[in-house]
């Protein structure tokens, strides 16, 4: 492996404190070191923007909710079509585009870490063929927890130990990173055609309402001392009036943890809507933000929607049966045994809809309305609100009032009155950017301690270089320039390979799983438990043995993380 | 004029399949230097036709191209054509005219599936029968053929006048399964038979002379029209949809 000296980068490092300084980066053995090593590759940034590789913390981009998109979208695989070349593979597909596609559009914005945001565990196998598929970025998989029965009981029984345990083993027979938990109960009712109200009222049969399940699986993931918080999707998603229910969501949540978060809540965007039906709908972005102000124990992503196709695909089965039931296109939904549920629908968001204006209002509303950076991060839950490859425009609205502006004029002219968006002078810096896209991404996952997310001296090196100059152009006027160095680095960097250079990629077989596995005492080891088993036995359409993935199988390269506990 | 005719040669493998969306006017009136793909070999135009050209090139307007010999292997003849004529003295293979916006092409023989999907003008006569998905879209796109015209002077197969959108498909023959399923605009016109057409259809208007099988009971009769002699019965639909606003005529017919 090559070192190199990037020399004359103009450095961007919000966990060390770095702003904007001009100053040369030595890269030895993939990590970044202090002095350089005697061969190394001097590259001159010449004041190129250069920041830590980029942290994507809610994307879908594996697993069979994934490959189902394609199924059902063969339009999408016709978008984005390139021929082998340039160190690619030929590739397909806009919204939903092969496994390669992914990777490469990634690499080619900077980013080097992904999370897969819900994973059944039941198909945990597919989720990991398709990220030993992803070749340049690490990965991490979140694991639904919203409708498992045994974590249900448990926790409706009180016994939260019991749930940790419970989560310890799935975790560790999936190769799970964290706990994600969507629309919290609302898989187990639709299960009977139903769906959850809020978070207050009991599900039938086990008794236990979704707000004692949220702070059940709160309390157990603090006790499992897993790196990343619980990675809440909340109840009632993308129906109008559904603020109240988030706001009663974030009251839920304590301060567990003193180095991250407590909760995770995601593309809160689709949770911050007023109104009492589709005719009075309007955003709720304000009281969600001061919410995430007076509480720095949430972080929050946006969920941006931007216009255009897209696909949209969830744990949450109700809601996609909604969404279908308004747009009449095609639907496709998926119970899993006792775990959860899915649904897939293919979407376009327009700008002459009312309400899909609103809705692009509100992910920029979050942002600017939420003061510190470190508690909103840049998504788009992709490719839900739309494609990641939208993230650099994303970038240019929130660096930009005028092209805010600009934007806001071409969208339905009836937002403006239930909207505050044009009302917010905030333009953000590149340092809040780089919060936003990395270093709040980074210690959000728990990924600080890994060596990711920053530049200080010991990191992996995944670094991103930008064509922009910082120095010599006004974010808020070429924000044109801005929105295209995004698009495309000059260089990215994973763990001291050189992957991309310019549009050409250089690199194959990079990735790396990272999984969790929390280490818990012999008498909450749940591989005996005779309840697990007869719960296989009965319920499940396979052997509770035929259930884990086998990491030397399924994994291309596996980093397991083992936890501290206090069961 | 300039005319270029390709006679399939002998000794090309008639198991492998040709992609040869170079075969159109606007390429070969500049140069017939140009490759084509037998299965995944790369091969000059020439290794697979013995080429004769007559005349001088005066752009694609004034071109014709004759393709003689067995070319129902030959794959997207006539792609992205806008302009010229195309001639095939046999049989054609998948896609071809598919996109195409102008020009005109006559297949004496059979044409295979896909024949002309999502073209937006221009013409197409085929003497034979033509494959499956006959001037339809394609897979997953909700908008097919959206202007010019396919004429088939023999049957066509399942799917005809998938998502037309514009234009005319008129079929003397019969039609296979789901003719015009999807319509959104147009003209379909099949003489003959057809089982079960125009599911799902939200505009414009198809018209079978013949009998039709087994089609949707979400079509609404509104009347009784004469046509070519015919006494055709007119039914509105496809209801199934919230604003359906196609118009079905059929000579004969039976409902399950």
């Amino acid at each position: 492996m090559p070192d190199y000296l990037l020399k004359n980068a103009c450095v961007i490092d919000p966990v060390n404190h770095i702003s904007q300084e001009i100053m040369d980066i030595a890269i030895v053995d993939g990590r970044i070191a202090e002095e350089p090593s005697k061969n190394s590759e001097v590259i001159d940034c010449g004041g190129m923007l250069v920041l830590p590789g980029g942290i994507d913390s809610h994307t879908h981009i594996c697993g069979t909710k994934v490959n189902f998109g394609r199924y059902m979208s063969p339009e999408d695989m016709r978008a984005g079509r390139a021929p082998r070349g340039r160190g690619m593979r030929a590739v397909s597909g806009y919204s939903i585009p092969t496994t390669y596609g992914n990777s490469y559009r990634y690499a080619q914005m900077g980013y080097t870490t992904l999370t897969e945001g819900a994973m059944a565990p039941l198909e945990a196998r597919h989720t990991h063929e398709e990220f030993r598929h992803t070749p340049l970025q690490d990965g991490l998989i979140l694991t639904l927890f919203d409708g498992d029965w045994g974590v249900m009981r448990a926790i409706g029984a009180g016994d939260i130990k019991r749930a940790a345990a419970l989560i310890a083993w799935r975790l560790n027979a999936v190769k799970g990173y964290g706990v994600k938990v969507t629309n919290p109960l609302g898989a187990e009712m639709w299960s009977w055609g139903k769906n959850v109200e809020c978070i207050r009222k009991p599900i039938p049969f086990f008794d236990i309402s979704p707000a004692e399940f949220i702070t059940g699986v709160i309390e157990a993931n603090e006790m499992l001392g897993l790196p990343h918080s619980v990675h809440l999707h909340c109840n009632n998603l993308g129906k109008p009036g559904n603020y109240t229910c988030t706001l009663g969501t974030m009251g839920l949540v304590k301060d567990l943890n003193e180095k991250r978060q407590t909760a995770y809540l995601t593309h809160v965007q689709f949770h911050s809507y007023g109104g009492s039906g589709w005719g009075d709908f309007c955003s709720k972005a304000e009281p969600v933000s001061r919410m995430v102000n007076l509480r720095p124990q949430i972080t929050i992503d946006m969920g941006q929607v931007m216009f255009g196709r897209t696909t949209t695909m969830t744990a949450d089965g109700p809601m996609e049966f909604n969404l279908y039931r308004l747009h009449q296109d095609k639907w496709s939904n998926h119970d899993v045994e006792l775990e959860t549920a899915s649904g897939v629908i293919p979407v376009m968001y327009r700008r002459k809809n009312l309400v899909n204006s609103i809705m692009w209002a509100i992910g920029l509303e979050l942002a600017l309305l939420v003061e510190n950076p470190w508690q909103c991060l840049l998504t788009t839950d992709n490719p839900n609100g739309a494609p990641f490859v939208k993230y650099p425009e994303i970038i240019g609205l929130l660096m930009s009032r005028e092209y805010r502006d600009k934007e806001f004029a071409t969208i339905h002219a009836g937002t403006a009155k239930r909207v505050v968006l044009p009302s917010l002078d905030r333009e953000m810096t590149f340092d809040e950017i780089a919060v936003m896209t990395r270093a709040g991404q980074a210690r959000a996952l728990g990924l600080l301690e890994r060596g990711k997310g920053h530049l200080g001296v010991g990191a992996e090196a995944d670094i991103a270089v930008y064509p922009i100059r910082p120095d010599k152009i006004d974010p808020a006027k070429q924000y044109a320039e801005v929105i295209r160095g995004f698009g495309q680095t000059r260089y990215t960097f994973k763990g001291g390979v050189m992957i991309s250079r310019d549009d050409e990629i250089l690199a194959g077989s990079q990735n790396r799983m990272f999984w969790c596995s929390p280490k818990v005492p012999k008498a909450y080891d749940m591989d005996n438990d005779p309840e697990l088993i007869r719960t296989f036995e009965r319920f499940y359409s396979i052997q509770k043995e035929n259930y884990p993935v086998d990491e030397n199988y399924y994994i291309a390269r596996s980093m397991k993380i083992e936890t501290e506990t206090k069961l | 004029m300039r005319r270029i005719t390709l006679i399939m040669r002998d000794s090309i493998d008639p198991h492998l399949p040709i992609e040869a969306e170079v075969i159109t006017p606007e390429t070969l009136s500049k140069t017939v230097l140009v490759n084509v793909y037998v299965g995944n070999q790369k091969m000059m135009l020439s290794e697979v036709f013995d080429i004769r050209v007559d005349g001088e090139a005066a752009g694609p307007a004034a071109t014709e191209i004759v393709i003689i010999g067995d070319a129902s292997r030959v794959k997207r003849v006539g792609e992205y054509m806008t302009d010229g004529r195309i001639v095939v003295e046999g049989s054609i293979g998948m896609h071809c005219g598919d996109f195409m916006t102008g020009g005109t092409i006559e297949i004496m023989g059979d044409a295979g599936d896909w024949l002309g999907r999502e073209m937006l003008g221009g013409k197409i006569i085929c003497h034979g029968n033509a494959g499956n998905y006959c001037g339809s879209g394609y897979r997953g796109g909700r908008k097919g053929v959206r202007g010019g015209e396919i004429f088939v002077k023999g049957d066509v197969g399942d799917y005809c006048g998938e998502c037309l959108f514009g234009g005319v498909v008129h079929v003397m023959g019969s039609a296979g399964l789901h003719a015009g399923v999807n319509m959104k605009g147009g003209k379909l016109i099949i003489e003959g038979n057809a089982v079960m057409p125009c599911g799902d259809m939200f505009a414009g208007e198809c018209t079978i002379f013949g009998h039709v099988d087994d089609f949707m009971p979400t079509f609404a009769e509104v009347g009784k029209v004469v046509e070519n002699g015919r006494e055709l019965t007119v039914f509105t639909g496809d209801l199934a949809h919230r604003n359906g606003k196609g118009t079905l005529r059929v000579g004969s017919y039976t409902r399950i």
